[in-house]
């Protein structure tokens, strides 16, 4: 094999296109990319945040009539005692997910690509989890008394059943928002350190040489910080699997028809990630155009991210299709009948929606000019994310409207105050989204610059060293 | 003894991790690098030893599961024993998923708070190295070596620097806090 050099554009030709557009000095891209976040206010920001404060209002007034009046202002009822709410949860916590795989499982397969785009999906993360740990609260009925589930000694002597899926749950989502918060806040130390020198006005460098703690630089710090975020990024990634399938017992652990299914924990994973893949795609697109960011979020990335949305987009239609395998293969009649349900009951529309946009829409991702292309890949990402909405509000909730016992059956219908959890809790994401872009650097400045000398050094054929070398 | 800093930037990592292969050759202690970015072969230059970081992180993540165990057992199965569905009070594969997450929460706080307030001793806004305006392109684009020296030998090791390559030295009274 000729190991002669090749030049980059002979390599791009063979790997697809760049990782990183052009070589600019360490102070250009320093300064570019942190413009968004030292340079003055724009309007469209602005604009922006005013917009979705309005969707924000909706959702802190349902939030007020669930607090005040209780969670009879909801559709749900005795057999749906599960509805938006949990299926907010889930789909909330399953978009977290993908920041997770990106920032960690990717950097522990050293995929180069993730450099530029993991503190946008650790972010994302940060704020979907925050969403999601809302509604298991809420749906408390008594939310203000959420600190039972705490193991403490009370005076009543009794403890949390550490046998019950939900206290497991309690402790896998605290534990996961935690390590989020660490792995995502250690990742930006060195860039605040960078905003901190980077700007010009007094407010800011008092404000990022704070939240940079002193950051210096060091090489004495250096070292341990190289194998500190590796070994935070390893344990993030049984902790992301771990989650999820934890989320996954919260319905396979009951006797339900359509939720006893041992399936699910796989199949609840592969979905996170699916959902979550598509909404680092609905945010990047924008945001990339916004602030400018092509040159480090390339086609490449864009791209990269569509396989892996038609990868897990395979694995949930391989769930799909042996759920009502064992389904039928059981001989359980009412496990039978629970899929059946799916295809002619009350709700089969939405069965309908979620097959279309979870089976039929990543197919498109068979074509390069679909995975190039970023109005496709903006619409499918929406759809995607509406019918993962759509996949869990089957399962929890169509799959509740029909149990064991007919004289039990009742349909479910959301009332104005479940809408508002939901559609204000998006405003509210994005929202907090719209303050991280404007006041923290969302592309990891360091990452790049290392990555950039990865690639003079070694040459753009050459995979990068990752975490053997870091290790030693 | 009163301390400073000698600061000397270098134009490529060659001649920075040389310069503190020779420093240290010469029985110079207290030196350190600066740079945006974690720089390759900066471990051996300064002679560090292997990190502890993950010896921390084991033995924290090990409180944790072993805790997040005990904390079950000691609740549902020995203070108040709890019949739900006939399962025993110890029912171990029950216990799994709470002891996993303990174990990787202490481990997880373990690193992030052991790397900043014990490996790097943060928060620390006013380290010495800062007095110099300069030095703040150590995180935008310029390599820095930092040498901790007595001020009366601090013109001597600012001389050997520039010999060594630096292109700009500087010298910092302070000593760190």
């Amino acid at each position: 094999m000729s190991t002669a050099p090749k030049t980059l554009e002979e390599v791009e030709a063979l790997e697809g296109s760049p990782v990183l557009v052009g070589r600019p000095d360490d102070r250009a891209l320093s300064e570019s990319l942190l413009e968004p976040v030292l340079g003055p206010t724009r309007k469209g920001w602005l604009m922006l945040v005013g917009a979705l404060m309005v969707g924000v209002s909706y959702w802190i007034v349902s939030l007020i009539a669930t607090l005040f009046i209780g969670i009879g202002t909801w559709g749900n009822n005795i057999p749906v005692a599960w509805a938006f709410d949990i299926t907010n949860f889930v789909w909330w916590i399953g978009i977290g997910h993908a920041g997770t795989l990106i920032s960690a499982i990717l950097l522990l397969f050293q995929q180069r690509w993730r450099t530029s785009i993991n503190r946008f999906a650790e972010a994302m993360t940060l704020f979907a989890v925050a969403m999601a740990g809302l509604y298991p609260i809420i749906h408390l009925g008594r939310p203000w008394l959420f600190w039972w589930l705490i193991p403490y000694p009370a005076t009543t002597q009794v403890w949390p059943n550490f046998k019950s899926a939900l206290p497991w749950d309690v402790f896998a989502i605290s534990t996961y928002g935690t390590v989020s918060v660490l792995f995502w806040y250690l990742g930006l130390i060195p860039d605040l350190a960078t905003a901190r020198d980077v700007a010009k006005k007094r407010v800011q460098r008092i404000v990022y040489g704070i939240l940079s703690f002193g950051w210096r630089g060091s090489a004495r710090h250096w070292q341990h910080y190289r194998i500190g975020y590796l070994l935070l990024a390893g344990l993030s990634t049984p902790l992301v699997v771990s989650v999820h399938t934890i989320v996954s017992f919260d319905f396979a652990i009951s006797q339900l028809p359509g939720w006893h299914t041992t399936i699910f924990p796989p199949y609840f994973v592969a979905g996170a990630i699916f959902s979550g893949f598509a909404m680092v795609m609905t945010l990047m697109i924008p945001a990339r155009r916004a602030f400018g960011y092509q040159q480090v979020v390339t086609p490449r990335h864009l791209e990269n991210m569509a396989k892996v949305m038609l990868a897990t987009g395979l694995m949930v239609s391989y769930g799909y299709v042996m759920e009502h395998f064992i389904a039928w293969y059981s001989g359980n009649p009412a496990e039978q009948f629970a899929f059946l349900n799916r295809w002619n009951g009350d709700y089969k529309w939405i069965w309908f929606m979620q097959l279309f946009c979870n089976v039929l829409t990543p197919q498109i991702f068979w074509f390069r000019w679909a995975r190039r292309s970023e109005v496709v890949l903006f619409v499918a990402s929406i759809l995607i994310n509406i019918g993962m909405w759509a996949e869990r509000f089957v399962i929890i909730a169509v799959s509740l409207t029909r149990d064991f016992v007919p004289s039990s059956w009742a349909n479910y219908y959301p009332t104005w105050v479940d809408w508002g959890l939901l559609l204000g809790s998006i405003c509210m994401f994005g929202l907090l989204f719209s303050l991280f872009l404007r006041f923290l650097p969302a592309i990891p400045i360091f990452e790049v610059k290392e990555l950039k000398r990865e690639l003079e050094h070694h040459g753009p054929g050459v995979r990068h060293q990752g975490p053997a070398e870091v290790a030693r | 003894m009163t301390g400073s800093y000698v600061l000397a930037r270098f134009e490529r990592e060659g001649a920075l991790l040389d310069a503190a292969r020779a420093l240290r050759a010469q029985g110079h202690t207290g030196l350190d690098l600066h740079s945006p970015y974690p720089l390759h072969g900066a471990d051996e230059a300064l002679g560090l030893r292997r990190s502890t970081v993950p010896l921390v992180a084991l033995g924290a993540g090990v409180t944790g599961a072993v805790s997040g165990y005990l904390l079950q057992y000691g609740t549902v199965a020995y203070l108040w024993p709890l019949n739900v569905g006939g399962r025993p009070p110890h029912s171990p594969p029950a216990f799994i998923p709470v002891t996993f997450e303990l174990g990787i929460l202490f481990a997880s706080l373990a690193i992030f708070l052991g790397l900043l307030f014990a490996y790097f001793r943060f928060p620390r806004v006013h380290h010495p190295v800062f007095e110099l305006e300069a030095f703040r392109s150590a995180s935008i684009d310029a390599l820095w070596l930092s040498a901790e020296v007595d001020i009366a030998r601090a013109e001597a090791v600012a001389a050997e620097l520039r010999r060594l390559g630096a292109s700009h030295v500087a010298i910092v009274p302070g000593v760190a806090p």
